[in-house]
């Protein structure tokens, strides 16, 4: 069937986005590996670095790390979602909405909080007699500790993904089952489980790339436990003696990239799967699976779970911000609200930052939410798709510099740089988060029914028209949970922009890490509770503002 | 180059052609005439301190624009290197934690020479003799002890009792360049050595991410002992936190924190009138305002350090460790277990 004009354009339109935003610097990156600009690196240095055992150690290390840190994501987040999104319990949307905080918790406050709760200076086990002695090596420096830490911050990514299939559930399906006699078990492994598979895909994906993508966490707690991966490597030779660091890294990043490439041919596998199954139309969501005794022990598993990941970081954030030095404890006569007054009246730049942060963050939702959209109505190369992927699987400060190799020099025709400006790091936020918005979106969309937009076709309605009157209404919730994950990591960015910014254009993460790195941990926490005040009035915002969009549009709207 | 400038170098040799060698030690050429342009600093000053410096020689010179940019000297030097690769570096001066680093940029002809800076009262052996950086002051590394440490201490070696088995930690020499200098200093102190680094290990120690990291490890009760830059501790100590500096029998090790110049500075005069700004009597004492151990002995330290003169450094040959880096840092990487 002969397909209208302006969808014979959007192909070549959007693989045109792509190439600019991610195979551009991508390919400037790998250029850098195959061909140093800079002198002094040996000839043979592909070589040099592809027989050096600690690089294949490294990327053995990661390989593990990941699988296992996406177990956990994928095993939690779609727990939750399935929770949450199917049945009847109580107080899930409140439950839902705090499911998704974790995401802006720094994860060296999660991990120092846990190190604290756990170890010898334990408030809490010190009381029960129970506090291992001073000294004793801490649990979460291990293999174990990296990939439970990722899994945690990046359980989210499955869960939105996931609520966002569910939310246009065909509840017909289920009540047929139901009304045949058929089980919980069964509705949920025979129908449930096979419709979910290209979200729940998608989601494991993108869990595995932001994971092998991870330096944050992977630095945090595998430089102290001796347990290097790539990543952390690929940072070590860029920040090293020498000036061949920069060619290292981008030879190094090519396994990251294989990596990534090879959880797209496994995320596309299974969609070819789940894509057997299709919701016909928009249907009455699903009335609330009953969950009779299990009501009670399911909820107190969410508690314990919010408790750990959640409410014990928050409240060592908000003790580390109220304190007037590290180490003090938290009492009547030593809380201070010095920390806040610092950085809000104080510092020039934490006000610059916020407002930068928050334009960056809503114009990459935006932005990205859109093309992602756009890309659903295409069939994308898997070439296209992988350099979507990329960006996001390799370490921020790749991207960085990519991006510097790039932009730096004048734009032709302009004349005028971009480098260090908020144009610059807002390019390379599209070209890093990509990923995060086009897979919910990929993942909804592969189960829409093709017959919807053939009929409305037949009878006239053009691209634009079926656009904004099909998919749009159908595939809402899951540009909701695009939008969310896009604007929430942007917020909690820190390896891009630490490279990227300059004077008037600094980010929430450059505040941050400069004032954990000048031991003011103090002022980096009070930081970090003022933007996550700010994110919880914005999100109690949308939520206002989502009444007026499709029932179902945000996880934890009705 | 502009003709502006160009003219301005003119003029400015002219005058120090012109000028009695006395007259030129005391007010650089450059500030002859009054300067003007953008300066861009990269640095590893803290936002606060980059902010003061900034704000300083800014009421010396209010017709330089500066911009600075801050970031831990390994994130700068990534950013540094993509910006020599793709061949339009940004930076003017770069103040940043180590001189090792500065050796290797030297070493690759990044930095521009000048030979005769004034150096005001900072020792010559704080400087680069071939003139292309120039120390600006002292950030030594020492040792942190938490208050309900089981133990007081007063030399390196005490880190390495039994009593002291599985508390002490330091940052790791891949994420602190003052922890690898550290290293390098140990290891070239010939009363500890790799012997030292050795018993160190047997006893537990333990590497974190950097300087920050350590303080939080000590003050929180995780670990009780740690390597550590002197002025965490001594701010944070001055606060209130239940930690102590200690100043080591042996000496501690320093960096100086030093200043150079890029070759491909768009803006030579202001760069080097910040650059004698730093060394001045003037520079010295912001420092010590900031909380720093100024290069120059005779300004006066500020508050929580002892006298400059009873502050023993470890001598640290630069060359030879540079020579032997990856050998060291292998080494050592290897011993606590990376």
């Amino acid at each position: 069937m002969a397909r209208g004009r302006p969808e014979r354009l959007l192909l070549p339109l959007l693989l045109g986005w792509i190439c600019a935003v991610s195979v551009l610097p991508m390919a400037r990156l790998a250029l850098e590996g195959i061909s140093p600009s800079l002198p002094g690196a040996p000839d043979d240095l592909a070589l040099v670095v592809f027989s050096d055992a600690r690089v294949w150690r490294a990327a053995w290390r990661t390989l593990v790390v990941s699988l296992a840190a996406t177990a956990f994501s994928a095993v939690v987040g779609a727990a939750a979602a399935l929770a949450l999104g199917l049945s009847a319990l109580p107080g899930r949307r409140a439950l839902a909405f705090l499911f998704v905080l974790p995401m802006l918790v720094p994860p060296q406050i999660a991990a120092l909080s846990w190190i604290s709760a756990l170890g010898p200076s334990s408030a809490l086990l010190n009381a029960l007699g129970l506090a291992p002695p001073l000294g004793t090596p801490h649990p979460l420096y291990s293999p174990g500790g990296i990939a439970l830490l990722l899994g945690v911050q990046h359980a989210p990514l499955v869960f939105l993904t996931l609520m966002a299939g569910l939310r246009r559930f065909p509840a017909g399906l289920v009540e047929a089952a139901r009304l045949a006699g058929a089980g919980r078990a069964a509705v949920l492994g025979g129908i449930v489980l096979p419709l979910l598979t290209p979200a729940l895909a998608a989601g494991a994906a993108l869990a595995f790339i932001a994971a092998i993508g991870n330096f944050g966490i992977a630095a945090l707690l595998g430089i102290p436990a001796g347990y290097t991966v790539l990543t952390v490597v690929i940072w070590q030779r860029l920040a090293g003696l020498g000036p061949s660091g920069l060619s290292e890294a981008a030879l190094m990043s090519l396994l990251l990239a294989a990596l990534a490439a090879l959880a797209l041919a496994v995320e596309a596998h299974a969609g070819r799967r789940g894509r057997r199954f299709v919701t016909a139309g928009a249907t009455a969501p699903a009335p609330p699976l009953a969950l009779g005794a299990w009501t009670r022990p399911l909820l107190a598993l969410f508690v314990l779970y919010l408790a750990a990941v959640l409410a014990l970081p928050l409240a060592a954030l908000v003790s580390t911000a109220l304190v007037p030095a590290a180490g003090v404890r938290l009492s009547a006569s030593t809380a201070t609200v010095a920390n806040f007054v610092s950085v809000l009246f104080v510092q020039r730049n934490t006000i610059v930052a916020f407002r930068n942060s928050l334009v960056l963050a809503a114009a990459s939702a935006a932005i990205l939410v859109m093309t992602a959209l756009l890309m659903t109505r295409v069939r994308l190369p898997r070439a296209a798709r992988l350099a979507i992927d990329l960006p996001y699987a390799l370490p921020g400060v790749c991207v960085a510099v990519a991006a510097i190799l790039v932009y730096l020099r004048p734009l032709p025709l302009v004349g005028a740089s971009l480098y260090g400006t908020l144009g610059l790091i807002l390019i390379a936020y599209l070209a890093r988060f990509q990923s995060l918005a086009l897979k919910p979106l990929a993942g909804a969309a592969a189960r829409l029914d093709p017959a919807l937009e053939e009929a409305a076709r037949l009878a006239g309605a053009g691209p634009v028209r079926r656009l904004a009157t099909i998919a749009l209404p159908l595939l809402a919730p899951a540009c909701a949970a695009a939008a969310i994950l896009v604007a929430l990591t942007a917020l909690n960015e820190i390896t891009l922009s630490i490279l990227l910014y300059a004077s008037g254009s600094q980010t929430l993460g450059v505040v941050v890490f400069g004032l954990n790195d000048g031991g003011a941990a103090g002022q980096a926490a009070a930081v970090s509770v003022v933007s996550l005040l700010l994110v919880l009035a914005l999100m109690g915002a949308a939520s206002l503002a989502a009444r007026r969009l499709p029932p179902g549009t945000l996880p934890w709207s009705p | 180059m502009s003709a502006p400038i160009l003219r301005r170098h003119l003029a400015a040799a002219t005058l120090a052609a012109a000028l009695p060698m006395t007259a030129l030690a005391v007010a650089p050429p450059a500030s002859a005439q009054p300067l003007s342009g953008r300066l861009v600093i990269y640095t590893s000053q803290l936002e606060a301190d980059a902010q003061g410096t900034a704000d300083a020689f800014r009421a010396r010179h209010p017709g330089v624009e500066v911009e600075w940019v801050r970031g831990g000297t390994n994130a700068l030097i990534p950013r540094l290197r993509a910006e020599f690769a793709a061949g339009n570096p940004r930076a003017d001066v770069l103040l940043i934690a180590d001189s090792l680093t500065m050796e290797t940029l030297k070493a690759e002809n990044r930095l521009l020479r000048w030979a005769d800076a004034p150096r005001a009262g900072v020792p010559a052996a704080h400087v680069d003799p071939d003139g292309f950086y120039w120390g600006t002051k002292l950030i030594t590394t020492g040792i942190v002890r938490n208050a309900r440490a089981p133990m007081t201490i007063s030399s390196w070696n005490d880190l390495a009792d039994a009593r002291a088995r599985n508390l002490v930690t330091m940052p790791s020499p891949s994420v602190s360049g003052a922890a690898l200098i550290h290293v390098y200093a140990i290891v070239q102190n010939p009363a500890l050595g790799w012997d030292y680094l050795e018993r160190l290990a047997r006893n537990g120690l333990t590497v974190r991410g950097g300087n920050g990291a350590v303080m939080q490890s000590v003050a929180g009760g995780e670990r009780a002992f740690g390597m550590i830059i002197d002025y965490l501790p001594i701010r944070e100590a001055a606060k209130g936190a239940p930690v102590q500096f200690v100043f080591p029998a042996e000496g501690v090790s320093a960096i100086t924190e030093p200043v150079a110049i890029l070759a491909g500075t768009r803006n030579e005069a202001a760069a080097k009138a910040f650059v004698a700004f730093l060394l001045s009597r003037e520079g010295q004492e912001l420092a010590s305002r900031q909380g720093f151990l100024p290069a120059d002995p005779a300004v006066a330290p500020p508050a929580g350090f002892p006298e400059p003169a009873s502050i023993r450094v470890m001598p640290l040959d630069a060359r030879r460790a540079l020579a032997e880096a990856e050998a060291v840092q292998r080494r050592f990487a290897a011993l606590i277990g990376q």
